[in-house]
């Protein structure tokens, strides 16, 4: 059976993985052997300098899903570098790196120093960055996503991958200008801007007043736009958005994507990846399909 | 993907209290890895809603693990109906526990406010063989909350109890119970468990007193595993997470 997904020159054993923020630096919890099986690992975004995050509370659940403002706390790639890089690379499982910048200057000062680390197999842009230029977020923006990727790319060791936002008019669009500005694979969705209020405090539940929102509540949206997306690009499409299962990954590889990502199941069932994995192989063998590629945007129109 | 989510069976469920349940588990080995202070990941349904999980203290680790719980919401009401021979999905136990006390310690002083007594009767069943004072200072907001403290003087524990309708013990917050502390830092150490108010108190307390001591904090949470960073709070170091690095902190440290 072949599993295995290419993106640019980059090659992953499965179509399985764990999307940026969800997946911990809390080593010590994680069963090797189990992480080993997985096709790609994505660590929280790092940026340029260290972040704390925004105040508490920053989650918040709700229907199928939860919002969330963490705030992109981090280290800073420097310390990323020094500490976290080195644990993850000793795990024999490709590692897609996920990176921030406050500005196009910033992502090329990271990409120069993850240039210069090794040991990584693909960039991950998070365009849920601020456009400079216009105020609003680089992943608004096909102009702002052509110029990034394109800088970016011209530096990288590495394939380049933009990933993209769900809070815009027609995310083919940004997804075409990717492409076009030579990103090797374009990731989706990011959460989508949501808020919730406490009736009794009348005050926002969470102490950014604004969060993301992720989980199942989002997966009939995502999977859409997985699959208008895919339709309009010919570089490989990373999805996730509420996957929790197999069946929720076989949905997403019939509407075009190479890879899948869980999330937010994480945090419900830890062994979520494992099971949607083993799910996967599961239905290739019933339905007699020994490569995945045959999956890949198998759906049948009506 | 972890080595310590388990799928654990219900042996009892049942009030200890008008207000508190009493929720034992067979959890295998996972029973000897719980320390005083740690808690338990429990999945309360297959489906999602309410989405997250809901963490509770071991209360009981021996032949069982155990959870004391107050029902205040879906997820702990869902918990409540749960019978014996139920599978529940768990993980942990998780997080820092609390230290064990100096050998100067002469003091232990245990701090509870309501629910907060939980991860207590563990503490005291690590504290047993230790010959020191070991006083409990438990305050309730009235009897529905207060149950049979027999096991805690088992092991050797002083129990003193404030409820706010003066219908068990002192009238009024566990603060009216803190003449019972020795104010001695070198050897007296507190430990605190329950809503954040009781402890910015005992935070001033000891700080006035120069008092060493730990407490245990509260914060929504969704991984359990300092993997989201969801459950950060603010303290002298910058934010940190309640499920990771705590929940149980040096009783200076959190920003209440
Ligand atoms: C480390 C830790 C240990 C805990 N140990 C215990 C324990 O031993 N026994 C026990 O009964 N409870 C304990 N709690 C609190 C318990 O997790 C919450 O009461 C529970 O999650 C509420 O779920 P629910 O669905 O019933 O209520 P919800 O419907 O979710 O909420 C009902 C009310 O409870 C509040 N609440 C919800 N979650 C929390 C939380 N994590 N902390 C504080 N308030 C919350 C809400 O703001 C709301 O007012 C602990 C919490 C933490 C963080
Ligand atoms: C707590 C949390 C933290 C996240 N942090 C990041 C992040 O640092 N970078 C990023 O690109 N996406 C981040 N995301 C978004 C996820 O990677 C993912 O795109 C989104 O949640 C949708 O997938 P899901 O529904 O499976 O969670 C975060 C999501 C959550 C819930
Ligand atoms: S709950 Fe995820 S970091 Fe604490």
């Amino acid at each position: 059976m072949n599993l295995t997904v290419k993106i640019g020159s980059a090659v992953f054993p499965n179509p399985v993985t764990v999307a940026s923020g969800t997946f911990g630096h809390a080593k010590k919890y994680y069963d090797l052997q189990e992480v080993q099986q997985l096709g790609a690992l994505i660590p929280k975004t790092v940026t340029l300098l260290p972040q704390e995050g925004n105040p508490p509370p920053r989650i918040a659940e709700t229907a199928a899903g939860m919002l969330n403002a963490i705030g992109i706390e981090n280290p800073g790639v420097d310390v990323f570098i020094e500490k976290d890089l080195p644990a993850l690379k000793k795990i024999p499982v490709p590692l897609i790196v996920s990176v921030l910048g406050h500005s196009e200057e910033q992502f090329l000062k990271i990409t120069e120093k993850l240039n210069a680390a090794g040991g990584i197999s693909a960039l991950e842009l998070n365009l849920s960055c601020p456009n400079l230029q216009k105020k609003n977020l680089v992943a608004q923006d096909a102009g702002a996503t052509s110029s990034l990727v394109q800088k970016v790319k011209k530096i990288s060791r590495y394939p380049v991958i933009a990933k993209l936002s769900p809070n815009v008019t027609d995310i083919t669009v940004i997804a075409v200008a990717a492409q076009d500005a030579g990103a090797d694979g374009v990731s989706l969705i990011n959460t989508l801007t949501g808020m919730l209020i406490n009736t009794r405090t009348r005050r926002p539940v969470l102490g950014n007043v604004t969060g993301g929102l992720s989980g199942p509540a989002i997966k009939p949206v995502a999977l859409n736009m997985v699959y208008q997306a895919a339709k309009k690009v010919k570089i490989p499409v990373i999805a996730m958005g509420g996957i929790m299962t197999a069946d929720d990954a076989l949905q997403f590889i019939m509407a075009g994507a190479s890879m899948t990502a869980v999330g937010t199941g994480n945090f419900v069932n830890p062994r979520a990846p494992l099971d949607v994995l083993q799910g996967i192989k599961a239905y290739m063998k019933k339905h007699k399909i020994n490569d995945i590629v045959q999956l890949r945007g198998s759906l049948i129109l009506p | 993907m972890h080595k310590i989510q388990r799928t654990v069976t219900v042996v009892s469920n049942s009030k200890v209290c008008p207000q508190y349940y009493r929720l034992s588990l067979d959890a295998g080995s996972a029973v000897n890895e719980a320390r005083p202070g740690q808690f338990i990941h429990i999945r309360v349904t297959d489906g999602v809603e309410p989405f997250f999980r809901r963490p509770f203290s071991v209360f009981r680790a021996a032949k069982t693990m155990d959870i004391l719980y107050d029902v205040v919401g879906k997820g702990t009401e869902i918990l409540s109906s749960r019978k014996r021979g139920d599978r529940l999905d768990v993980l942990g136990p998780l997080g820092t526990p609390f230290c064990e006390p100096a050998p100067a310690v002469r003091q232990v002083v245990m701090i509870a406010g309501g629910i907060g007594v939980a991860p207590f009767l563990i503490f005291s069943d690590f504290l047993k063989k230790k010959r020191v004072e070991k006083i409990l200072l438990y305050g309730a907001r009235a009897q529905a909350q207060v149950f049979d403290f027999k096991a805690f003087r088992k092991n050797g524990v002083e129990v003193f109890a404030s409820t706010e309708d003066g219908s068990v013990g002192v009238k009024g917050r566990v603060t009216r119970l803190f003449g019972k502390i020795r104010q001695d830092p070198q050897t007296t150490m507190l430990y605190a468990c329950g809503p954040k108010p009781m402890l910015a108190a005992v935070q001033d307390f000891a700080k006035g007193h120069r008092l060493p001591g730990q407490v245990s904090c509260e914060e929504v949470m969704a991984c359990g595993l300092g993997a989201c960073l969801g459950c950060s709070i603010p303290t002298v170091s910058g934010y940190k997470t309640v499920c990771h690095d705590g929940p149980v902190f040096d009783v200076h440290e959190p920003c209440f």
